[in-house]
């Protein structure tokens, strides 16, 4: 793999937006230190070692037609607001639409951006490079991306929806690197949806999500991903909260073959409020894992995590949900929880949380559990007259639903349950009860 | 109708019906009445087919049938049905669909084609107006967000829906203020006919004086240890449990 990397370095070197020194000492720095691996704590349970020896491809063009057509399989019906489209990396305008936004919300592509006007601070503002490697990666040879900004007191009400489209190629492993740079300003609001999605033989993702929230700020963002059952993904959310900025993100994971999400926010500054909701349901052999880490660098910073997840099948599914206090940061209040439903006898799932906690004034709280489903509310249905399977199916579903209702945009969440309950056996009668 | 013999069951090792006798006719209404931690919840789990409980000795006849053979839902299709002490909250499942489900699994069992939309919509519509439930109720999930009060409501309109043979109210009148217990009691009595039976699990007096037995028993230590008419409920109002189980000796 790293050979192959350094001469797609020298063949496009060229044609990647951007500041190529930048992008050159990352990827050295990347290659330098190689994968992770599984000797490594983080990565204990999850291991990318296929990737050592696969021969990675950048997308070259893509077919325009064909890109309009999976866009259309793809698109999350009813989501009727600013859009930017990317299927293989590239930019598809004809797919985006960006009328009717408020003054002061720009949503650009990011090759663009690097191309006009390439300043340092584009890249890596926030992601901690030594401790999140891939970002490296990215850095060094993704190929477009979106920068969403919301210049100060902008409320951009309207969701921005950015869809990642990936079309597996039999021919070549590819190697598809979303790249999401979101800046609210000083008590802007903006919304944000990273749909991630895709269909074919299998590719490779690494996404790169970089957040910036000034005093005051709201950000909602949304990592959806319903990848091919071929796909590998990582992605990287790092996020950072000044002044009484609140975020809310929301990362669901109905698809792939091998996911990985870290998930780092630090909240820097008196007041910064963060909201973590998560749901994954794994499949077949899939494996997601799932690795959280919130910094309360600061007093009176609050964070609420809370995830949940469906098994099934011989799938795997790991959580770690790291919460830092550091010494100075009195009175924050962290709360957490994991819960998992085992549908199957061969799945598993390692749920781990983590509190390093330095100040002495904290609330902290967390709890995770692995079960089966609730037998009272089992019994409840099936005194109903309801069989057994469809009261089960029912449950899982509404066990994946609670998750799903604190979306609050309902075209995503229409299409997020049709998805889940597509997962479940006897999907067809269970379409009835909602 | 129902027949219970000398029932003994437990949980977890423990014995909670310690030969528990009664008979139920068609047309009649009986409660039950008893201290806490006398079996009243667990008679009627236990009637209704809630897994968990071991059935040790005795047996339940339903219409000639033996009750504990069956799976809790074939208990429901035959014409049981327990209202819950606590109903359970089920986000994302439509109060509405379940119901319509749970009407025509009973339909289907007997026989009889399955409503349609419009057929059901008007029957649901009557028995929310029966029960003075919000019309909001038809588009949200299962017991969602529900008081304490609009569950049980919903648990009798259900029943008005469903028109079991066997209702089994347990601790219906829990939790409710007087104006919710009218509305309660007056959709049970509407429910009253002479193909039904319906029994009533209750600690206290006060239902009974809305909806009237024709026949009352005390539970006591997993056995019904006293029966009689309406006036044994009042009596017991009016001096405790504990001088019941003094003056049976238990």
């Amino acid at each position: 793999m790293l050979e192959s990397l350094r001469q797609h370095w020298r063949d496009q070197a060229a044609a990647l937006p951007g500041n190529a020194g930048q992008r050159e000492r990352a990827l050295e720095a990347f290659l330098a230190q190689g994968l992770p691996t599984t000797a490594e704590e983080e990565w204990k349970y999850t291991s990318l070692a296929h990737l050592e020896e696969a021969h990675l491809t950048l997308p070259g063009p893509v077919d325009l037609a064909e890109a309009m057509a999976a866009v259309a399989r793809h698109a999350v019906p009813g989501l009727e607001g600013p859009r930017l489209v990317f299927v293989n990396g590239q930019l598809i305008p004809p797919a985006c639409h960006l009328d009717g936004l408020p003054a002061g919300l720009a949503i650009e592509s990011l090759a663009q951006v690097l191309r006009e006007n390439d300043t340092a601070d584009t890249l890596d503002r926030v992601v901690d490079l030594d401790r999140y490697r891939l970002a490296r990666l990215n850095t060094a040879l993704f190929q477009d991306g979106a920068r969403v900004r919301a210049a100060r007191g902008v409320a951009g009400d309207a969701p921005v929806y950015l869809l990642f489209l990936t079309l597996g190629d039999a021919e070549a492993l590819q190697l598809v690197q979303p790249r999401v740079l979101i800046e609210a300003a000083e008590a802007a609001s903006v919304t944000v949806i990273e749909h991630h999605c895709g269909e074919g033989e299998a590719a490779v993702i690494n996404a790169v999500t970089e957040i910036v929230a000034q005093p005051g700020s709201r950000v909602t963002h949304y990592r959806i991903q319903e990848q091919a059952d071929s796909h590998a993904q990582v992605a990287g959310l790092n996020a950072r909260l000044d002044r009484d900025a609140a975020l809310v993100c929301h990362n669901v994971d109905l698809g792939g073959a091998l996911v990985r999400n870290d998930v780092h926010v630090r909240l820097i500054a008196p007041g910064a409020d963060v909201e973590l909701n998560g749901l994954y349901f794994t499949r077949g052999t899939s494996h997601v894992d799932n690795h959280t880490r919130i910094d309360h660098l600061a007093p009176r910073t609050t964070s609420r995590e809370d995830y949940r997840g469906v098994l099934d099948g011989r799938s795997r599914a790991v959580f770690n949900g790291k919460v830092l206090v550091a010494e100075d940061a009195q009175k924050i209040e962290a709360h957490q929880s994991n819960n998992n439903l085992l549908l199957s006898r061969e799945c598993e799932v390692d749920t781990k949380p983590e509190l390093e906690i330095y100040a002495d004034d904290v609330r902290c709280s967390h709890g995770a559990t692995v079960g089966q489903l609730d037998a009272t509310a089992l019994f409840y249905l099936r005194s109903r007259g309801l069989d057994e399977d469809t009261a089960r199916g029912l449950l899982t579903f509404a066990f994946a639903e609670e998750v799903i209702t604190r979306l609050g945009i309902a075209p995503l969440a229409e299409r997020l349950s049709g998805t889940v309950i597509g997962h479940l056996p006897d999907s067809d009668r269970l379409r009835e009860f909602t | 109708m129902l027949k219970i013999k000398d029932l003994h069951a437990r949980i977890d090792g423990k014995d909670i019906l310690k030969g528990l006798t009664l008979e139920i006719a068609a047309g009649e209404v009986h409660a039950i009445m008893g201290p806490n931690g006398a079996g009243k919840s667990t008679l009627a789990q236990v009637l209704a087919g809630r897994e968990g409980y071991e059935i040790v000795s005795g047996s339940v006849e339903y219409f000639g049938k033996d009750l504990l053979e069956l799976a809790p839902e074939e208990r429901a299709r035959e014409g049981v049905f327990l209202a819950f002490q606590y109903p359970v909250e089920i986000p994302g499942v439509n109060n509405v669909y379940l119901l319509k489900a749970a009407l025509n699994a009973i339909r289907k069992h007997r026989g009889e084609d399955e409503l349609d939309a419009y057929a059901f919509m008007k029957v649901v519509r009557e028995k929310m107006k029966l029960m003075q439930m919000d019309p909001s109720f038809l588009n949200r999930g299962v017991n969602e967000g529900f008081s304490g009060g609009e569950k049980k409501r919903n648990e009798i309109m259900q029943m008005a829906v469903l028109e079991p043979k066997l209702a089994l109210l347990d601790e219906t009148d829990s939790g409710l203020d007087i104006d919710a217990m009218k509305i309660v009691a007056d959709g049970v009595n509407s429910l009253r006919s002479p193909e039904r039976a319906i029994v009533m699990v209750t600690h206290y007096q006060r239902l009974l004086d809305h909806i009237v037995p024709d026949r009352v028993h005390v539970l006591a230590d997993g056995r019904i240890v006293k029966s009689g008419d309406r006036s044994l409920a009042l009596e017991l109002e009016a001096h405790g449990y504990e001088w019941l189980q003094q003056a049976v000796g238990t």
